[in-house]
């Protein structure tokens, strides 16, 4: 169990800090895997670093009744100039006590299929190699709480499949509090979910009912936005009057009005350049000129359809 | 709350102490590893650099010819010993320097703190330094030098303390040094005017008497010239040379050196 207590967060920077969690009070329970929500920003990374003990937070208190986990996923925790087995053991000795650091090694060699990069520096590693590696040494552990910030979302298929497979073994002996962008996971792997938004946290019992809030909080601002938004093709209505074309159509023929007059244009100057003779020359001047007009029309048309589905 | 389920969790609870000596363990193996084997020939260095320190130092002074200066004692052991005695001191000063960020990524592992990088640097470098010495004492014998210690015990506790105030030195400039990157630099510069205002290579006793009481602020100076008491019997120290200073000075430096780990161990952290 994690309790959870006005934990308060921020971050100082030279233009003022506003506060990244706000009064957050949870208790996540023993055996439940809690999957955290929320969009970019919202603190998810910062809650779960203060959870790990990584952090300190402004006020308030986290009280772990339980072995938490480091984060697993892309953030550090490893020496860049050391390779992948000298780091295993480290941490492997760090842990201490009853761990056997070869039958660790062991372990996350065959976890992590690093093959001969494995006594490699690990800043010759990719991302997605270092993400296996600390999946695997986490998993080496006995861990009652894996904290997982993103920790799959750069491994490939396989390895998805391996670390998903590995948490669902792990159920009954560990739970997981994981922050993830990828639903299906979060389905998968989580029972209960918790929703940032603007540094509050609200917990849900069920992961379904958090998606559905998070899923509330984007989409109607994106309805919003599509609207306003030029770029966005909104959907022709039927009660409109119904013009000869639609508006992705017309768009596309302003796109083409527009890069026949700049071929006509490049014509015309091509020409004066070479010095061709004065007939010649205002032909292609009339070609530029004719090209604009039908570039100015058909931007009118593009107007007139906007506004009248605006 | 929690129950063990297997035999294995009984590793469940485990002390502070028992948490801080297994990463100790895991730190010092680490940095030994990338101490002596990361660069190539790291150990040829490690007792070349003295050696060829202690030559050219050596061609120097007999040119100027001012090894008559010195009361009781050889020019060359005298030198061996005091540059030994200020590297200890020196090294331990700036490894602890780059300590905690060079270790910054290990914080991601909460059993990890900021001064456990400083007190095992120190400490490998310590043993280092020691093996080198005796490597060199050994070696000086061989070659007839008279660097064997009078006063063995003398020696071996200044030589520890020497180690001490560069461990209080490092653990202070360790958290001032990360907070604030202009002291590491500053520091970095100090190191060789140290060298010479030390009196590790020019003796300091035919120096004006008025210059002398501010040399001797230096705590360097005190400990240098009882570790050279401790290994020339009949040798005379700088007038003023203290045990006691030393050991105050020392003592204050870890004292401040804990205190400002204490205080900063959460922005040393969060770096």
């Amino acid at each position: 169990m994690i309790e959870i207590k006005g934990l308060y967060k921020r971050y100082h920077n030279h233009h003022g800090s506003d506060w990244v969690l706000r009064d957050i009070n949870l208790t996540l329970p023993k055996g439940v895997s809690v999957g955290l929500l929320g969009r970019n920003g919202a603190g998810k990374s910062t809650l779960l670093k203060l959870i790990a003990d990584m952090d300190t937070p402004e006020r308030g208190e986290i009280i772990r009744h339980s072995r938490v986990s480091w984060p697993i996923g892309l953030a550090g925790g490893f020496q860049g100039s050391m390779t992948g087995r000298q780091n295993v053991k480290f941490v492997a000795r760090v842990h201490g006590g009853g761990y056997d650091v070869h039958d660790v090694i062991d372990k996350v060699e065959d976890f992590a299929e690093l093959g001969d990069a494995f006594d490699e520096p690990i800043r010759t590693y990719s991302s997605g190699m270092k993400a296996r590696l600390n999946f695997g040494m986490s998993l080496a552990f006995d861990f009652d709480v894996y904290l997982s910030d993103e920790a799959t979302s750069v491994g490939d298929r396989a390895f998805k499949a391996k670390a998903s497979k590995a948490f669902k073994d792990k159920v009954g002996q560990a739970s997981l509090i994981m922050v993830s962008h990828s639903e299906g996971i979060l389905k998968e792997l989580c029972q209960a979910g918790v929703y940032l938004k603007d540094g509050q946290a609200t917990w849900y019992d069920d992961i379904n009912d958090a998606i559905k809030a998070y899923h509330e909080e984007t989409n109607p601002t994106a309805k919003a936005k599509g609207t306003s938004d030029k770029a966005m093709p909104a959907p022709a209505g039927a009660g409109k009057p119904t013009a000869s074309l639609t508006f992705v159509q017309a768009n596309q023929r302003r796109i083409k009005a527009r890069a026949r007059l700049d071929a006509a244009k490049l014509r015309w100057e091509q020409g004066k350049a070479d010095g061709l003779p004065e007939p010649q020359l205002a032909e292609l001047q009339q070609a530029f000129k004719r090209a604009r007009n039908q570039l100015h029309k058909a931007k009118q048309t593009v107007q007139e359809l906007q506004n009248g589905e605006g | 709350m929690v129950q063990p389920t297997n035999p294995e969790s009984t590793r469940r609870g485990r002390t502070p102490w028992q948490v801080t000596r297994s990463v100790w363990y895991a730190m010092f193996m680490r940095e030994a590893i990338s101490r002596t084997m990361a660069d190539r020939m790291g150990w040829f260095w490690m007792i070349f650099e003295p050696a060829a320190f202690t030559m050219i130092m050596v061609a120097i002074r007999g040119f100027i010819r001012g090894d008559q200066l010195i009361v009781g004692a050889d020019f060359i052991p005298w030198m061996i010993v005091g540059m030994m005695g200020f590297f200890l001191v020196r090294e331990g000063m700036l490894r602890s320097l780059g300590a905690v960020d060079a270790n910054s990524a290990l914080f991601a592992y909460r059993q990890v703190q900021p001064i456990d990088t400083v007190l095992v640097r120190t400490f490998l470098e310590g043993m280092l330094r020691t093996l080198v010495f005796l490597l060199f004492i050994a070696g000086g014998l061989m070659l007839g030098l008279d660097i064997a210690p009078d006063d063995a015990l003398l020696a071996m506790s200044f030589w520890f303390s020497l180690w001490c105030l560069g461990l209080g030195l490092g653990l202070i400039v360790s958290v001032l040094g990360t907070l604030v990157p202009e002291v590491a630099k500053v520091v970095r510069m100090l190191t060789l005017p140290l060298l010479i205002l030390s009196g590790v290579i020019l003796p300091l006793n035919q120096l004006p008497h008025w210059l002398l009481e501010y040399l001797m602020y230096n705590p360097i100076v005190h400990g240098i010239e009882i570790l050279r008491l401790g290994f020339f019997e009949g040798y005379v120290a700088v007038h003023g040379t203290s045990g006691i200073y030393f050991w105050l000075f020392a003592l204050n430096c870890l004292s401040l050196g804990m205190l400002l780990h204490v205080r900063f161990v959460k922005r040393l952290k969060a770096k």
